[in-house]
């Protein structure tokens, strides 16, 4: 394009008739005239290819007539016709002011980004890799606008929750994940290496994610895998080692503060103090310190090797990745080996084959609850009191109960491990926990991939056929022990040996026929294609009672023992299969205006013969205007694309067979001599005319390049969801077992995103600067003709539900009572009237909150509970900023969201005696002394603390420095006495700084207790050192 | 290239032929499940439909609130027998606010109580409609005898709805869609004459005596015993004659008889004993874990009574001390003979035996004994906690001998009320005393306790706002629960009286 391409210098031009010859040159950048190293030089058609070195500096061996082509990553390729009297080549490459030759990948097929009339946005491996996360997901957090990414834990391993503008449906909002053309179950994405992603499309808007139809409408993140590249064998090794630690310890009480407060709670409440003596208890017990580890490990290896000839190219790997939990690490890791193979081999001209082929083994250790207030050493480190000792050394108090008489843990020396008097429940001793949870783990086989075949039987005419799979083996084995934690937790009578074996597999066979002809300036590409896909899963299990033995290193299934102590366990997945039409228009004028159109026809077994078929059509139109005769030459926009586009896509994620009314058994009873007798009923009422959720958006947004160094996209959308399948709670009365589906809830959302690029040099220095931010705003439309809300989240033992999914809230919006600050003085109390003169509080003492009567009935009910903030970010942004001067660089990457709320749940309510925060030590002691946090009484009459209120509510705002990478590459003399084509050493910190007022340990709540701190394993800080070498 | 347009034709074939497999790969079979619409279709099918309408008599967990539903821990919590104890102050809150009295629209055991009725009920009338509309291979005896067992299953369920609740819908088929929302609440009167309609339909009809292959199913003393007491508590004293009657059939049955041992009587050694007329079954056997929450069939209040880290022999070491005996309670009992037998003092076992117990919440150092965890009856298989294998015995000879005097005294002829008062004392070896109505109700209290009548006693007889003002009863409020706050959303119901 234009007269920004090419720079050719030929500095001999005399012609011969020479057969071959080798051919040598420089290639230098036409900005500033450095060499280039690593360049690709490749003579097509053949195998013959090289890489410039350090110097900038190539040779090749070449005939006559072949054709030399140069490549390198953000230039512009170019090809020369190799001539015997030019035997210097040097080349200039130019930088690629835009990115508007990008290729993106946009469902069965390809389209280059300045013709690209969707919402879409890539993600390219120079950005991901060398990151130190496991999962896809964690990679693209804050890598791109729209997305909105919070891990559900910070357990090696653990999934997070993915929303692609926003939430889409009440049910499930994951994206679809595509590998290679392979649709991949929810949550089974973990199978894939880092290091092996060649590019991330996210389709955000429906008119792109229509291709796939009745799976779409939470986005699409399509995922492709490194391909081989022609030229010579490449060998590459990366690597990094690190460590981790907590990033942050909450304050809690020690030992004296703890023991002076429950003395003030327990006097309070008329009861006599339980500590005569606080000053004597000293410090106490710190939990955490037994819980977390200060240096877990992280590693991760890889080996690559890629190469091929213009015929055939191949990529394989090897990898492994293992992390260690910083939470009770001896029964927190995650382990995985991973091996990829893919190739692509063109047999003819017209005759193309491949397959991209993986292979993972995880296992993973995590015996902890994470994010639940229900146990779990986290949990238990928080609430525990700081009394009780880690471990009971007093001989006197470990000889008695329930040290004495129950099969306790106990440390190397023979010491019991203390259990807490004061902390009971679900809460214990986490070391202890530990121990009884020691070796239990999860595994995975994972097998992922396709095989294609594409015949191109005249120009522009494709038929590909492929078929992809994930067969999955994966299961879990564990051993129950025979132990004491405390009197609510204990197995005292059977040991038992748990294993579970189960598979899964998904196949998806699609046949497309593509034809892309241009006649004059009408450039068009047609694609027709059909896709059937079925999923199935089976599994059993054992477990073993009563083993002789009591560990789980000691357990095995080689033991004889009764038949009666055997019990065997199964499952089977109901079928599920879908089969669809699909059919794409892509035509361009000129590449001035751009129209793409969309068909898809879905039918899902999850539908009633009423439904079985779904139509899902989409267009998008855009235009160039910076292509037009009129427009002005000028510096200022360099070029400007505006897109709109219009879709509809649909949702089938609902239970099978829902739409009839099905049988359920274990409704049993015991008849006669001791037997239980089975017995059966209905389940939920069916809906026969259930059907899919549909989600139509209209995106309007345009991509521009401004004076020459920056680029700009812009995205306005609207998305809404009808018919989501909800199973609205029947009346009790009704005596059903479960609730019927039905087709109701709305959900609207909104909003706009930016992306904002910079990329220069200044003397030397190669600045790249990417940002990103996304505005949004949900909200819940329409639950049902009488359904105004139902309960989202409830926590501990509340009576109250904390958030609710009403209609013209946002979803999962929090929900409580607001007190007005604390009454100060009884006469505080007196004062506090309804309109009509009745003292709203009467029962309440100084050091109470002042409850706000909303519905100014003059008394404190149930119906003065009110929205009182969102969980879900209404703001989400990242950034980076790269830079490299000379050997060195710089890579800053940071993410943060802001506009939720968090509800603060650490510590368990319904354990009286639980430790707290310090944060309490401003309570309310008198008057003056707090407005903000109540007094502290054991029986709580106003329930200050049981009640859901804004009390618990913290700013979720956060900024996050997430990785700082700083690295060398070594320089040409060194790699070649090495033998060696480019080595790169670095160091790198992960999740450095957190800038947020949250209180719990991490602001970055996911999963499905979004938004919401029962104690969330927290993400961890790490420092690392990597290197990364190409043979 | 040699004949590309082969290659074309053979592809689109294979599309083509993928294309007309579409329909039939989208008619997938379901696995494991059978549609309703396939179901009720056999004798075995029919049975197991009949199994399903008794189930939820066993239910200890589970229901509207998902929580531990066990009948006995609101009812004991609520009456003067016991505290709600337990590991804490809102250690099962749904217990506690019974004990005190907080009970509220939000918080109480009446999710509970209300979902596992109804679950009941809609069972015994679908049953009901799908037996009346035919089941191939139901004989007319069996086809007679499940539409009893419906009946009587579905007036005992209506029967606790009445009197725990007063103000319930009266559903005698099942709900199509369009009635969900439209059904309000019955006048109690018609509660209670449905209640007796359906017993009247099933007493001639079920059997007399079971073979103890079929113990657990409803006889035609259950019904008989059940109708006399529906119509005891609807205090209609022109009526008591009647009541008496029905309770004369059964006390007169040779298939009932007062055990000798009194503490032989709640033993699982001896289920189905000669005392026990409408009994509740729960088996040791079923190796529950907490994954088969809710669905345990072992007794779960054995083990929620139990005391805490027990060390002892004999008790069971890991119950979770609710339900603890009040100590006047207690005290009361001390020098009947079947204190024993009723009360566990652990604390003085402890004492005398050098054994200990953690103090629970609550705690008087009584524990229940009638359905105490022994350590004998631990299940070696399965969760221990969820495999006890007590029954309930929720109508006795004892009972029907008591309200039978009662009904007796309360119709103005005293007859053999003085005979039955008598023979439920010397059972115990206690002397006569006259067959007054508070000696009845005193001997009730005492005979009965803690087995669940105790609390209703005192309501239909009045006496609860005095003798429970100590644990705050507000009289003309908690003589009844409130209507669960759930089906208050959208419904015509109408919450009770006190609790809006």
């Amino acid at each position: 394009m234009k007269k920004l391409l090419l720079l050719l210098f030929v500095l001999l031009t005399t012609w011969s008739f020479a057969q071959n010859f080798t051919l040598k040159g420089l290639v230098t950048a036409a900005k500033d005239g450095q060499p280039l190293t690593g360049v690709t030089v490749v003579v097509k058609g053949t195998s013959r290819g090289a890489i410039t070195d350090g110097q900038g500096k190539y040779s090749i061996a070449v005939a006559n007539g072949e054709t030399v082509s140069f490549s390198f990553v953000g230039m512009e390729s170019q090809s020369f016709v190799a001539n015997s009297s030019q035997k210097v080549l040097n080349v200039i490459l130019v930088e690629s002011i835009s990115n508007l030759n990008e290729v993106v990948v946009i469902g069965f097929g390809t389209q280059k980004k300045a013709v690209v009339t969707g919402a879409i946005t890539s993600v390219k491996a120079a950005d991901i890799q060398s990151m130190p996360v496991a999962r896809i997901e964690q990679s693209l957090q804050g890598r791109t606008s729209g997305l909105t990414i919070a891990a559900s834990s910070g357990a090696p391993g653990a999934a997070s929750t993915v929303r692609i503008r926003g939430t889409t449906s009440i049910n499930n909002s994951d994206p679809l994940y595509v590998v290679d053309g392979v649709p991949i179950d929810n949550g089974g994405i973990d199978f894939l290496n880092q290091s092996d992603i060649e590019s991330v499309e996210i389709l955000k808007d429906a008119a792109s994610a229509a291709i796939y139809g009745t799976k779409a409408a939470s986005g699409v993140v399509l995922i492709t895998t490194k391909k081989g590249s022609s030229g010579a064998l490449t060998i590459n090794y990366s690597a990094y080692y690190g460590t981790q630690a907590p990033a942050r310890k909450l304050k809690l009480l020690d030992a004296t503060e703890y023991a002076t407060l429950r003395n003030e709670s327990a006097l309070a409440a008329g009861k006599p103090i339980e500590f005569s003596n606080p000053q004597s208890l000293g410090t106490g017990t710190d939990w955490q310190d037994a819980v977390f580890s200060k240096d877990a490990r992280i590693q991760s290896h890889e080996l690559s090797v890629t190469g091929g000839n213009d015929r055939s190219t191949y990529y394989a790997s090897f990898g492994y990745f293992n992390q260690d939990g910083i939470v009770a690490p001896s029964i927190s890791n995650y382990k995985r080996y991973t091996i990829r193979f893919n190739s692509n081999h063109k047999i003819k001209s017209w005759l193309t084959f491949g397959n991209n082929l993986g292979y993972s083994y995880i296992k993973s250790q995590s015996g902890l609850n994470t994010n639940s207030e229900f146990g779990g050493p986290l949990s238990s480190a928080i609430n525990l009191d700081p009394i009780t000792p880690i471990v009971i050394t007093d001989p006197t108090v470990a000889s008695q109960s329930p040290y004495s008489t129950f099969p306790v843990y106990r440390d190397s020396q023979g010491h019991p491990y203390g259990i807490s008097l004061l902390v009971g429940q679900e809460m214990s001793n986490p070391i202890a926990y530990m121990k009884s949870q020691a070796g239990n783990y999860g595994w995975s086989h994972n097998f992922v991939g396709n095989v294609y075949a594409e015949i191109e039987p005249i120009q522009g005419l494709k038929l590909k056929s492929s078929l992809g799979a994930k067969l999955a083996f994966y299961g879990n084995e564990s051993f129950g022990q025979i132990y004491y934690l405390s009197a609510t937790l204990s197995n005292l009578v059977n040991t038992n040996y748990y294993r579970a074996n189960n598979q899964n597999l998904i196949w998806d066979w699609d046949n497309t026929v593509t034809y892309t002809r241009s006649i004059g300036k009408h450039n068009f590409s047609l694609l027709a294609g059909t896709s059937a896909q079925a999923r199935s899963a089976s599994g059993v299990n054992g477990n073993y009672l009563n083993l002789p033995v009591n560990s789980f290193g000691d357990a095995s299934m080689n033991f004889s023992l009764a038949n009666v102590n055997k019990i065997a366990g199964g499952f089977e997945n109901q079928p599920y299969a879908l089969a669809s039409y699909f059919g794409r228009v892509t035509y361009d004028y000129a590449g001035k205006y751009l129209l793409t159109g969309i068909l898809r026809v879905d039918g899902s077994s999850r539908f009633g013969s009423n439904n079985l078929y779904a139509n899902f059509p989409s267009v998008s139109i855009g235009w160039n205007p910076y292509l037009e005769d009129f427009w002005p030459k000028n510096d200022i926009v360099n070029t400007l694309k505006i897109r709109a586009s219009y879709g509809v896509n649909g949702n089938d994620n609902i239970s099978d067979f829902a739409f009839v009314s099905t049988i359920g058994g274990g409704r049993n009873y015991v008849f006669g001599l001791d037997g239980t007798v089975i017995g059966y009923s209905p389940n939920a009422p069916a809906n026969p005319d259930l059907k899919w959720e549909q989600t139509s958006q209209t995106n309007i947004g345009f991509d521009a390049n401004l004076l020459k160094n920056f680029s700009l996209t812009f995205d306005l959308y609207e998305k809404i969801t009808t018919g989501q399948l909800r199973q609205p709670n029947i009346p009790m009365y009704v005596g059903a077992t479960g609730n019927p589906w039905a087709n109701i809830a709305k959900i609207d959302n909104k909003g706009l995103e930016v992306e904002l690029g910079y990329h220069a040099n200044i003397s030397g220095v190669k600045l790249d600067v990417k940002a990103n931010g996304a505005l949004m705003k949900n909200k819940v439309v329409y639950l049902g003709p009488d359904v105004t809300y139902y309960t989202a989240a409830t926590f501990q033992a509340s009576a109250y539900e904390i958030s609710r999914v009403a209609v013209g809230q946002p979803i999962g919006e929090f929900y409580g009572f607001v007190p007005l600050g604390i009454f100060q003085t009884t006469a505080n109390v007196l004062n506090y009237k309804s309109k009509d003169g009745t003292v709203i509080q009467p029962n309440a003492k100084p050091g109470d909150f002042k409850w706000a009567d909303l519905d100014g009935d003059g008394q404190i009910t149930t119906n003065d509970r009110t929205f009182i903030g969102n969980p879900t970010p209404n703001f989400t942004f990242g950034f980076t900023i790269s830079a490299s001067y000379k050997n060195f660089d710089l890579t800053l990457f940071g993410q943060g969201v802001s506009g939720n709320k968090i509800f603060q749940g650490l510590r368990r309510l319904d354990i009286l005696k639980a430790n707290y925060q310090t944060v309490v030590l401003g309570r309310w002691t008198g008057p003056g002394s707090s407005n903000s946090f109540p007094r502290l009484s054991d029986d709580d009459p106003n329930q200050n603390f049981s009640k859901p209120s804004t009390f618990y509510l913290e700013d979720g705002a956060y900024m996050r420095i997430k990785t700082l990478q700083i690295g060398y590459t070594f320089s040409n003399r060194l790699m070649k006495s090495a033998g060696l084509q480019k080595a790169r050493i670095y160091i790198m910190g992960n999740n450095l700084v957190t800038f947020t007022k949250y209180t719990g340990y991490d602001p970055e709540i996911g999963g499905s207790s979004y938004g919401i701190d029962r104690g969330i394993y927290p993400q961890a800080r790490s420092y690392m050192l990597g290197v990364d070498v190409s043979f | 290239m040699k004949n590309p347009f082969l290659y074309l034709i053979m592809i689109t074939g294979v599309i083509l032929l993928n294309t007309s497999c579409k329909k039939s790969f989208l008619e997938v079979t379901p696995k494991g499940i059978q549609l309703e619409s396939n179901y009720y279709q056999n004798a075995n099918q029919a049975f197991a439909g009949l199994v399903a309408v008794y189930n939820p008599l066993s239910w200890e967990a589970g229901g509207g609130d998902n929580t531990y539903i066990d009948d006995l821990g609101a009812l004991n919590s609520a009456s003067d027998e016991c505290y709600a104890g337990g590991g804490g102050a809102t250690d099962m809150s749904f217990w506690q606010v019974m004990n005190n009295y907080t009970v509220n629209a939000t918080s109480g055991p009446q999710a509970g109580f209300w979902s596992k009725y109804y679950t009941g009920i809609y069972r015994a009338n679908l049953l009901l409609q799908k037996i009346n509309g035919g089941i191939p291979g139901l004989s007319d005896d069996v086809k007679a005898r499940y539409i009893a067992e419906c009946k009587f299953l579905r007036a005992y369920y209506y029967f606790d709805l009445v009197r725990l609740f007063k103000n319930v819908p009266l559903i005698l088929a099942p709900l199509s869609s369009s009635e969900y929302y439209n059904v309000v609440q019955a006048k109690p009167a018609d509660v209670y004459a449905q209640v007796e309609k359906d017993l009247n339909d099933a007493i001639p009809v079920l059997p007399s005596a079971i073979p103890t292959s079929e113990n657990g199913r409803v006889t035609k003393a259950a019904a008989q015993a059940l109708l006399g007491k529906v119509i005891l508590y609807q205090n209609d004293n022109t009526r008591m004659k009647a009541a008496a009657d029905l309770f004369e059939l059964v006390n007169t049955s040779p298939n009932y008889a007062l055990l000798s041992d009194f503490g032989a009587i709640f033993s699982p050694d001896n289920k189905f004993n000669k005392e026990s007329i409408f009994e509740i079954y729960h088996t040791g056997s079923q190796n529950a874990g907490w994954g088969n929450w809710p669905n345990f069939q072992g007794n779960v209040y054995t083990q929620m009574v139990g005391p805490r880290s027990y060390t002892g022999p004999i008790y069971w070491s890991g119950g979770w001390s609710f339900n603890p005996v009040i100590a006047n309670f207690a005290l009361a009992m001390k020098s009947d003979p079947r204190y024993k037998y009723t009360i566990a003092n652990i604390d003085s076992i402890c004492k005398a035996t050098g054994k200990s117990y953690v103090i629970g919440y609550q705690n008087t150092g009584y524990f229940i004994q009638k359905f105490a965890p022994l350590a004998k009856y631990v299940s070696t298989t399965g969760q221990a906690e969820l495999n006890f294998p007590n029954d309930y015995i929720e109508i006795r000879l004892a009972d029907t001998y008591l309200m039978e005097a009662e009904a007796l005294v309360r119709s103005g002829t005293v007859g053999k009320a003085q005979y039955y008062l008598d023979a439920v004392r010397a059972r115990v070896g206690l002397p006569s005393v006259p067959a007054t109505l508070d000696n009845i109700y005193n001997e009730r209290k005492l005979e009965l306790a803690t087995e669940g009548h105790r609390w209703f006693d005192l309501v239909r007889t009045g006496k609860a706002p005095s003798v429970l003002a100590s644990k705050g009863f507000t009289a003309g409020k908690n003589e009844i629960l409130p209507i669960p706050i759930k089906e208050l959303y959208n419904t015509k119901l109408v919450q009770n009286p006190g609790y809006q």
